[in-house]
């Protein structure tokens, strides 16, 4: 108890708690605590998301350095990094493997919030941002991807950016302003340079700004069968130092397991994209589009008088909708009550997206 | 004093608290350090190849006018060419010693001239005025069939 | 009286052929008669082959040979013809030359295809003003005084053959009409060469136009079903070439086709279908074929190996082999059977050509020479392979050494100059170009070795952070616990 009160040691801390009261800061932070129960694990992947934004943030500034995004030198750039500058291979493959581990973990940080109905009043508008970020995310993994201007690259944007194309009304609109054109061209290039560096840094920054104001406003959420607890049954720990720390034990290892890929896994570069070769064979996007991209291999060519494309767009808009606005329709958990639908339908989204994700990657 | 006794009565335990603290401390700085050397030396700048160079061609003896000068490319330093009243070549490094400047050749002086400081240099490359501390350094001109050589000069 | 004499009826005959009739020479009344008459063509038609066969003018001309009465003979009732049009006067001809059963009927065994592949050859093209083929079976073999092919006096007879060419080929006046970018030289060339000496000479064996382009089959030189198509001109020689029987009389060898197909000429030619390589006539010439002297040999390679040309009239063998009388190219690559030239060509050890003139003795200039340009360009592809190798096994390891792989096409190129520089014979020039490669591939190899080293600081470091990694956590989590106690 003693200690709780004690005064930060050294010249310097002093010097900044006189003034910027650190130690009033120490002391929230210590009353704030994370429910401990079986699930707890799943908390950790909010922060390693973070983490993760974080190495992609300072990895990407350094890219920029060398990275010409123009359709003439955006190949041979990206070549100069990874052969020519010291560490260029290693800060680009961390760039790029870091963009996966990241998606990843929002996505198992969004099913955990999800199954633990984190969602729930009064904490909706952070399932609001959370989505958006997960969205931006996936966003700045196509834009990322198109960067280095290879032939994979160049093709699955082709084939990305045509699925936007067949939303109805909006969609031939919406594939010129992607592309900066009709087709994928330099101009596609500049403009999604522009998304990735510029566009969704900010916007993301901006909702990640509001997610973590609201948990820090809100406190973390409590899933409901711990919330039934009597409140001397409930155990809790720390958020400082104790949570803190098993969260800097994860960074950690985190940020090891991203060297140790970027050393034995480095990033492809392939070929240079030509727009007027033929595309080349096993064209694939990222892992997390892979799913979408083979439930269009499988749509036939027309569903009830409608193109299979669109019917596929169409039913991906209202899944992705549904799931987006699911404190909206979920009124049985906000009553209070078990809503075990809304966990089947969870599992079966999984189940769904690993079995088409393993589809895309066995078949050709 | 009981606050005293208590944090000496067990001198073992602090000790190893405070070897715990220096490790992470310690290992802290060392992880702090493998991470930041390679982003250090990732903003090094490579080294370009520097195109090697020996001699560059610059036209035939009449494209000059008499009494001119002009800059030309030499790999990728700038090398300045001047023809002379008499009709001779003769070439220089056009990088003024002082500031690292692109010197010119200015008629009316007859002289080699650098418009940052207004340093000047005689046809010789040797400092005639203003603050350059060393003079031009000289590259050699050759004429054969009619066609003008400029090569750097065995030092 | 025309039943006794030939057994099919005159009346089916007539109906069939209308002018086709067999008389007896004493009563051929159409010979008769123009030969009273002082006729040329009458006079001329007694020597013909055809008229030795039997065959009346009615054969041609229609009418009937029997009858004494000129208007009876002649008239259109008996078939009579008259001179047979300009246009479709081969149909006479083909009449029985095109048949196997007539022709055998006068004891003839001659072929009957020369209409077939007349039809189809370049000369049954339509003449410009209508007048019919431009050339038919009379514009060629004449009218009434036609022989035996291997009769001296026939107009195609091989000594005749040239002159009958040339009085439409030689004539620019005449070909222009047809062909204006066709020469019309060949006869005289032809005079100039071998063959057209020995035709001057009266022999019959020395090939003539008909030898190479055909007779009835003529096809311009560009369509590959002509005789003298690129491809076709070895076999086209090697027919008398080849024949030592007929070869026996000049005295010369007769293994050049032989030794041509296995050459890189012959394969590139002949296996490959490369047009650009040379066949017999590009080096003998055509219609002036003559084997090339020895000092204009380097001059005939050089017409295509201009660059290997040019050095070695500057080197110093150009004047050795000038006063040795050395074929030039030939005396290290021979002629017809020249093999593709490879590295073992040069150097001091068979099958190196060098040793074949300059002494094998370790002190003379030539020998040193030779030893050294081999161990230059030996040393340069063993570095360049072995570079490759260190390049292949940084790829292998995931290394990114494209840039150095690709400089390395370079020393292939610098490998393929320095081969032809090795014609200038000049030791100095050769090391020269051979350093551009060492200069090329010494920093290729750098770069291989610096990826491969790379490579393994990559994992000494990663292992490195590891360690460092590991501590921390160990130590955090000793601390974690430790702050968990307490509280």
């Amino acid at each position: 108890m003693e200690e709780k009160n004690k005064k930060p040691k050294g010249k310097i801390l002093s010097w900044l708690d006189e003034r910027y009261d650190l130690s009033g800061l120490l002391e929230f932070a210590k009353k704030k605590s994370v429910p401990k129960f079986r699930e707890t694990i799943w908390y950790y992947f909010g922060g390693v998301a973070l983490l993760l934004f974080v190495v992609q943030v300072i990895s990407g500034i350094l890219l920029l350095m060398y990275y010409k995004g123009t359709e003439d030198l955006a190949f041979e750039s990206v070549h100069f990094i990874s052969t020519k500058v010291s560490f260029g291979w290693l800060i680009r493959s961390v760039h790029s493997w870091s963009a996966n581990l990241m998606v990843l973990s929002v996505f198992i940080h969004m099913f955990s919030v999800y199954f633990l109905k984190g969602f729930r009043k009064p904490r909706e508008l952070t399932w609001y941002t959370g989505f958006g970020l997960l969205a931006i995310s996936m966003a700045f993994g196509f834009s990322g991807y198109l960067l280095p201007w290879n032939e994979l690259a160049f093709f699955a944007t082709k084939v990305g950016t045509d699925i936007v194309g067949q939303v109805p009304l909006i969609g031939e609109p919406a594939l010129k302003l992607l592309r900066g054109g009709t087709d994928v061209t330099g101009a596609t290039l500049s403009r999604f340079f522009g998304f990735h560096v510029a566009i969704f840094p900010g916007i993301f920054v901006i909702l990640l700004t509001l997610h973590l104001l609201m948990i820090q406003r809100q406190g973390i959420a409590e899933p409901e069968d711990y919330q039934k607890l009597p409140d001397d049954e409930k155990k809790t720990i720390p958020f400082f130092p104790n949570f803190a720390m098993r969260e800097l034990l994860i960074w950690l290892i985190v940020i090891n397991i991203l060297a140790i890929l970027a050393v034995f896994f480095p990033w492809e570069l392939g070929n240079k994209a030509d727009p007027f070769s033929s595309a080349p064979v096993g064209i694939k996007p990222e892992w997390y589009f892979l799913f979408m991209f083979q439930v269009f291999k499988f749509l036939p060519g027309e569903i009830l008088f409608l193109p299979g494309e669109l019917v596929g767009v169409l039913l991906f808009g209202i899944g992705v909708l549904l799931w987006a606005i699911v404190p909206v329709w979920d009124k049985k958990t906000a009553r209070g009550n078990k809503n075990r639908l809304l966990t089947y339908v969870g599992i079966f989204v999984i189940i769904f997206i690993i079995v088409f994700t393993i589809l895309g990657f066995i078949l050709d | 004093m009981m606050n005293n006794h208590s944090e000496n009565s067990n001198p073992g335990k602090t000790k190893r608290r405070d070897f715990l603290n220096i490790l992470l401390g310690g290992g802290f700085i060392a992880w702090l350090g493998a991470l930041l050397y390679p982003v250090f030396k990732y903003l090094e700048p490579p080294e370009v190849e520097e195109v090697k160079v020996s001699n560059v061609k610059i036209g035939a003896v009449e494209d000059m006018q008499k009494d001119s000068g002009k800059i030309i490319k030499f790999g990728n330093k700038p090398v300045i060419v001047i023809r002379k009243k008499s009709g001779d070549y003769i070439a220089f490094s056009a990088e003024c010693t002082h500031l690292d400047c692109i010197v010119q050749y200015r008629k009316d002086y007859g002289q080699i001239y650098c418009a940052c400081h207004n340093g000047r240099y005689d046809l010789n490359g040797r400092v005639a005025s203003g603050p350059p501390p060393a003079p031009l350094k000289k590259y050699g001109v050759a004429i054969k069939n009619d066609e003008v050589t400029v090569f750097e000069e065995a030092s | 009286m025309k039943n006794k004499i030939i057994n099919i009826p005159v009346s089916v005959l007539l109906l069939i052929l209308s002018f086709y009739t067999l008389p007896a020479q004493s009563t051929d009344q159409c010979i008769k008669c123009h030969l009273d008459l002082d006729d040329t063509h009458a006079k001329l038609f007694k020597t013909d082959v055809h008229f030795t066969k039997g065959i009346s003018c009615a054969g041609c001309h229609g009418g009937d040979a029997t009858i004494d009465d000129m208007d009876v003979a002649m008239s259109k009732e008996k078939g009579f013809i008259g001179v047979p049009s300009r246009v479709n006067r081969f149909q006479v001809c083909i009449n029985c030359h095109a048949d196997e059963n007539k022709m055998k009927r006068f004891g003839s065994n001659i072929p009957t295809d020369q209409y077939e592949k007349l039809k189809s050859s370049v000369h049954f093209q339509q003449s410009f003003n209508d007048q019919g083929p431009l050339a038919d079976c009379v514009t060629c073999h004449s009218v009434h005084d036609i022989k035996n092919v291997k009769d001296p006096t026939s107009k195609v007879y091989p000594t005749k053959i040239t002159e009958l060419c040339g009085s439409c080929h030689s004539s620019a006046e005449f070909m222009k009409q047809y062909n204006p970018a066709l020469p019309v030289d060949q006869v005289s060339k032809y005079k100039t060469s071998v063959h057209g000496h020995l035709n001057a000479k009266g022999d019959p064996n020395a090939a003539e136009c008909a030898s190479c382009h055909g007779s009835h089959e003529i096809q311009p030189v560009k369509d590959s079903r002509s005789l003298v198509y690129a491809t076709n001109i070895p076999s086209v020689c090697s027919k008398c070439h080849s024949d030592a029987k007929l070869m026996a009389a000049y005295k010369i060898p007769t293994d050049q086709y032989e030794k041509y197909v296995k050459s890189v000429h012959g394969i590139a030619l002949l296996e490959k279908g490369d047009l650009s390589s040379p066949s017999c006539n590009d080096c003998h010439g055509n219609h002036g074929a003559v084997p090339p002297g020895v000092e204009s040999i380097s001059k005939v390679c050089g017409t295509c190996h201009v660059l290997n040309m040019e050095l070695f009239e500057q080197s110093p063998h150009k004047k050795a082999f000038d006063e040795h009388n050395y074929p030039e190219c030939e005396s290290c690559h021979s002629n017809h059977l020249v093999e593709p030239a490879t590295d073992a060509m040069v150097g001091t050890q068979k099958p190196a050509v060098c040793v074949n003139c300059h002494s094998t003795e370790v002190n003379s200039k030539g020998y040193i020479v030779a030893g050294k340009m081999k161990s230059l360009i030996d040393s340069l592809k063993t570095e360049d392979s072995e570079t490759k190798n260190i390049l292949d096994k940084a790829g292998q390891k995931g290394m990114d050494v494209s840039d150095a792989t690709f400089s390395l096409k370079d020393v292939r190129q610098v490998l393929i100059q320095s081969r032809t520089t090795i014609h200038a014979f000049n030791l100095d020039k050769f090391k020269e170009q051979i350093d551009e490669g060492f200069t090329i591939v010494n920093k290729a190899k750098i770069n291989g070795e610096e990826a491969i080293s790379d490579y393994y600081f990559r994992r000494i470091g990663l292992g490195f952070s590891t360690v460092i990694v590991t501590l921390l956590v160990i130590g955090l989590y000793i601390k974690l616990k430790k702050v968990e106690k307490k509280s």
